[in-house]
């Protein structure tokens, strides 16, 4: 369906912005399949598939930007939108820009084995009740179990006025669990979601039986849990998903978006050493079918490995178009947006700490008294003043170097530029957890990333004896 | 192919329906939306854009099977993929389509006043917020938005609903960051159905005081404290109540207030209602997401549970009336809305005398569990000594469990103030007799 969007009707879209106005043009064309199954209690509650087809608009004059959508995709209508966009950016300039759009063959890196629309729907409930099942089994004390499937076959058309005109799909596949575990009237629940920008082999690739019990351990594991302590101590963070500290507390406060215009705590530090010495991380959308993944991105930039900070010095920022003419440095290939209702920005892809040379056992026998934050919930910050939060969703403490009992409702409190100074063991078990970033630019698959780490000391917001 | 409009397409599908022997629903939505975000005085993201979106739902035997489109263009395939997604569905619940036959509320719809702003007017709004968010030397960053949005809806079905409805309304925020040893920001916010109701002035200076407020904030020692939920941060919190009087919830174990109907759940000074409409939301409409009329509820009264909040398939197996609450497949209030009490916020805070304002949370989405009701946030407030705002306080979390601290609500404000969330909120201070506080001192 993106064949009506030949190179001649793109390059009379772009042409309208430039003529109108602008001196850049960019064009979005989206044509997306998505399927939706929920399954509570074990049974299939909703079923639904859809399509979203649409496109953008944007133009640049200098390093102002303006952006138009519309579903009608009559050729009036998009000329319209296009005119629009270049009126809005001021200045007639009738002088016109020449172009010629190079279609770019992609050296595609995340193979698909079994697309998404042809696996049949009653085969993917299957693998639902199979989670479902093995999270219900796990304990008695598990209440409820929502099972949820999400995937989508995504194809783009990605042009601009500097000549890039190139197609890409991107298939996603995600299985998210929620367990809720109930005793003596308490309820607590536990999640797990993973995803990958793979088709369905990916629900063969995990085991989809323990990742239904993962959901249901924490839920049940938490039922029985006293309140975190509250106030300042030691934490070690496991793995994975415990990598949402970085995403949250440094890499949305590294993201063009809020570095261009000086509002990052981040901005103007290039260079300098603003982590502790034993922290490394990177972005990296190149990694084949990761959560996070894409050839190029919704901008058309092929995307890279990123490195944000080596040994603790800060060596980059992810950069979009728009944020690469306001700072003067090239895009690193960070534009995404959630889909085309959405101006592209600087967004993470798959962002983690490397490696470093701890046992994770050895880090936790290294603290007498702390917090051990096994898996991590979803979290916030506000770049401008890098105040983070994020909810420990499974918790223990620890003791005299033992994980001795579970705790729950515990959650991080701090400023990103403090904490990552305050790292002071880094673990060598590095591994990816999946998750949605919601920012200006929607809600877009990321992968967070870490191995084990203790940070010195954290503000715990728990309860009081 | 001809490209066909609206009313073909829906003839098309209901043709479909009639030769499979089912019912079918339609649901068109057609929104235009404009934002403009400034940072630092200069523009940083400026979009003008309309969609459209057509959501089938086919009802055979009791079961539903959905599809959504963005394109009129194959009728035939949207209908299909809807039917065939009944064929997995094996709920026990049984579903059902509303006939339109009740009364709907007299709700006046949206008049599009925000249409005819000329692009200038419009980014008045962020240049005037801006220029008074800079007017204290002291302020090193802000941002400033504007937006309006015009949508309007349409459900039709094959039992003979036939319903529309125009909503809109403008908004406005404002950020202000002030220096300190660490930056210090605020925020503030005005919505409305009129141009008018929305003053940047305002918007800028309230924004710029607050930031100024919190320099020189410090933490505070861990402990459980008097504290008054300001109403913004009381919208936040009362977010959790939203999961927790869904019906649906209630029948799958996933509310913790099942089984409490007519059981006193809170303070006995709290009232909570939902309403179609109020002045100071931009948030109103006759009927829900099924066609169903809405109307005025009380949810608590006096600290007591009255009733949950129903779709069809809901109100059916509790054998009720339905409430008129639907939200797409979920269930939601229109708009929530908190019974204000006698006080104003000063003299809240004499009633306070010592304790702690929150005045903003962070991480609802993360550190709020509306199954369990425990919360723990990351939080920004004043504290207050013998009734008097004396400092900023930084660095803190907040914790506690929804249906405790619902129990400890001393007093009710009167500064209602109308909020967006999931929809609607209008929503007083309150002040919360003990909350357990985390902090660095």
């Amino acid at each position: 369906m993106l064949d009506r969007f030949d190179k001649v009707f793109v390059e009379e879209i772009l042409g309208t912005v430039l003529k109108y106005g602008g001196d850049f043009a960019e064009v979005f064309v989206e044509d997306r399949f998505s399927t939706n199954i929920s399954l509570k209690n074990g049974k299939v509650e909703n079923a639904q598939t859809g399509r979203m087809f649409g496109i953008g608009i944007r133009g640049f004059l200098g390093d102002k930007a303006i952006y138009a959508y519309t579903n009608d995709l009559s050729k009036e209508s998009v000329l319209t939108v296009a005119k629009r966009v270049g009126e809005a950016l001021g200045e007639v300039k009738l002088s016109g820009t020449s172009f010629d759009l190079r279609k770019k063959e992609l050296n595609n890196r995340h193979f698909i084995l079994l697309k998404p629309e042809e696996v049949r729907k009653d085969i993917k409930v299957g693998y639902m009740k199979r989670a479902y099942e093995a999270a219900k089994n796990y304990s008695s004390l598990i209440a409820q179990v929502v099972v949820n499937y999400w995937d989508y076959n995504q194809n783009v058309l990605i042009a601009n006025s500097e000549g890039v005109y190139v197609t890409d799909n991107r298939v996603r596949t995600r299985l998210m669990i929620n367990a809720v575990a109930m005793k003596d009237g308490q309820m607590e629940s536990g999640f797990y979601g993973p995803g990958a920008a793979m088709g369905f082999e990916f629900l063969d690739k995990i085991d989809v039986e323990q990742a239904g019990i993962r959901a249901a351990r924490i839920a049940a594991r938490m039922v029985d849990a006293e309140p975190a302590p509250a106030g300042k101590m030691t934490v070690v963070i496991s793995n994975e998903f415990g990598g949402v500290i970085f995403h949250e507390a440094v890499g949305h406060a590294l993201e063009a978006s809020s570095v261009a215009r000086g509002m990052s705590v981040f901005a103007g530090k290039l260079g300098q050493q603003v982590a502790a010495e034993c922290v490394s991380a990177v972005d990296d959308a190149t990694i084949p079918n990761a959560w996070g993944s894409a050839n190029v991105d919704d901008e058309g930039t092929p995307t890279q490995r990123i490195v944000l900070i080596e040994k603790g010095i800060l060596k980059g920022y992810m950069i979009d178009k728009l944020g690469s003419r306001r700072m003067g440095m090239p895009s690193t290939g960070s534009g995404r947006r959630q889909d085309y209702t959405f101006a592209p920005t600087s967004r993470m892809s798959n962002t983690f700490i490397l490696p470093g040379d701890y046992h994770p056992e050895e880090i936790i026998a290294s603290v007498d008294y702390g917090l051990y934050a096994k898996t991590m919930g979803g979290g916030s910050v506000n770049p401008a003043t890098g105040e983070f939060n994020f909810a420990v969703n499974e918790g223990y403490l620890i003791e005299k170097g033992k994980i001795t009992r579970p705790v729950k409702g515990a959650t991080l409190i701090g400023k990103g530029y403090e904490i990552i100074q305050k790292i002071e063991m880094v673990g060598n078990d590095v591994a990816r957890g999946q998750g949605m970033c919601g920012s200006y630019s929607g809600s877009i698959p990321a992968d967070v990333g870490q191995p084990t780490i203790k940070v010195r000391e954290i503000i715990v917001g728990g309860r009081n004896k | 192919m001809r490209p066909i409009n609206f009313e073909e397409f829906k003839e098309k599908i209901f043709v479909l329906a009639k030769e499979k022997g089912v019912e079918v629903q339609i649901s068109y939505s057609k929104s235009r939306n404009f934002q403009v975000r400034y940072q630092n005085g200069e523009m940083d993201q400026y979009t003008d854009a309309g969609k459209f979106r057509i959501n089938v739902q086919v009802l055979k035997d009791g079961k539903i099977g959905m599809s959504y489109t963005e394109t009129l263009d194959n009728p035939e395939k949207v209908f299909i993929d809807a039917y065939e997604n009944i064929s997995i569905v094996d709920t026990e619940d049984i579903e059902y389509f509303y006939d339109g036959k009740g009364t709907y509320p007299n709700i006046e719809p949206y008049n599009g006043a925000f249409e005819t702003l000329s692009v200038k007017e419009r980014l008045n709004y962020v240049e005037i917020a801006h220029r008074k968010v800079r007017e204290d030397e002291r302020i090193i960053n802000d941002m400033a938005v504007y937006g309006d949005q015009m949508s309007e809806s349409k459900i039709v079905n094959t039992l003979g609903l036939d319903v529309s409805f125009v909503s809109g309304g403008g908004f406005m925020y404002a950020m202000a960051v002030a220096k300190d040893v660490s930056p210090r920001s605020a925020f503030e916010f005005a919505i409305g159905k009129k141009p008018e109701e929305i003053n940047p002035t305002h918007v800028g200076e309230r924004a710029k005081d607050e930031a100024i407020t919190l320099i020189g904030s410090k933490s505070v020692k861990s402990g459980k404290y008097r504290v008054i939920l300001r109403n913004d941060v009381f919208s936040d919190i009362l977010g959790m109540l939203v999961s927790m009087i869904n019906a649906d919830n209630a029948h799958k174990n996933l509310s913790p207030l099942k089984g409490k109907i007519g059981e006193k759940i809170a303070s006995e000074k709290f009232t909570v209602k939902d309403l179609p409409i109020h002045n100071l939301s931009i948030v109103a409409t006759p009927f829900d997401s099924q066609g169903v009329p809405t109307k005025e509820k009380v949810i608590i009264e006096n600290g007591v549970f009255k009733t949950f909040l129903h779709n069809l398939k809901t109100a059916k197996k509790d054998n009720v009336e339905p409430t008129g609450n639907a939200y797409g497949t979920s269930i939601a209030p229109i708009n929530l809305y908190v019974e204000p009490g006698e006080k104003n916020f000063e003299e809240l805070l004499e009633t306070l005398d010592n304790g702690i304002v929150i005045i903003e949370v962070e991480g609802m989405h993360s550190g709020a569990n509306p199954i369990s009701g425990n919360f723990s946030l990351g939080a920004k407030g004043l504290k207050v000594e013998n009734g008097k705002i004396v400092h900023g306080v930084e660095q803190i979390t907040i914790s506690g469990n929804f249906l405790e601290i619902m129990h400890k609500i001393e007093e009710v404000g009167n500064d209602l103030r109308g909020f967006i969330g999931m929809n609607g909120m209008i929503v007083p201070s309150v002040l919360i007799s003990e909350l357990d506080i985390a902090g660095n001192a």
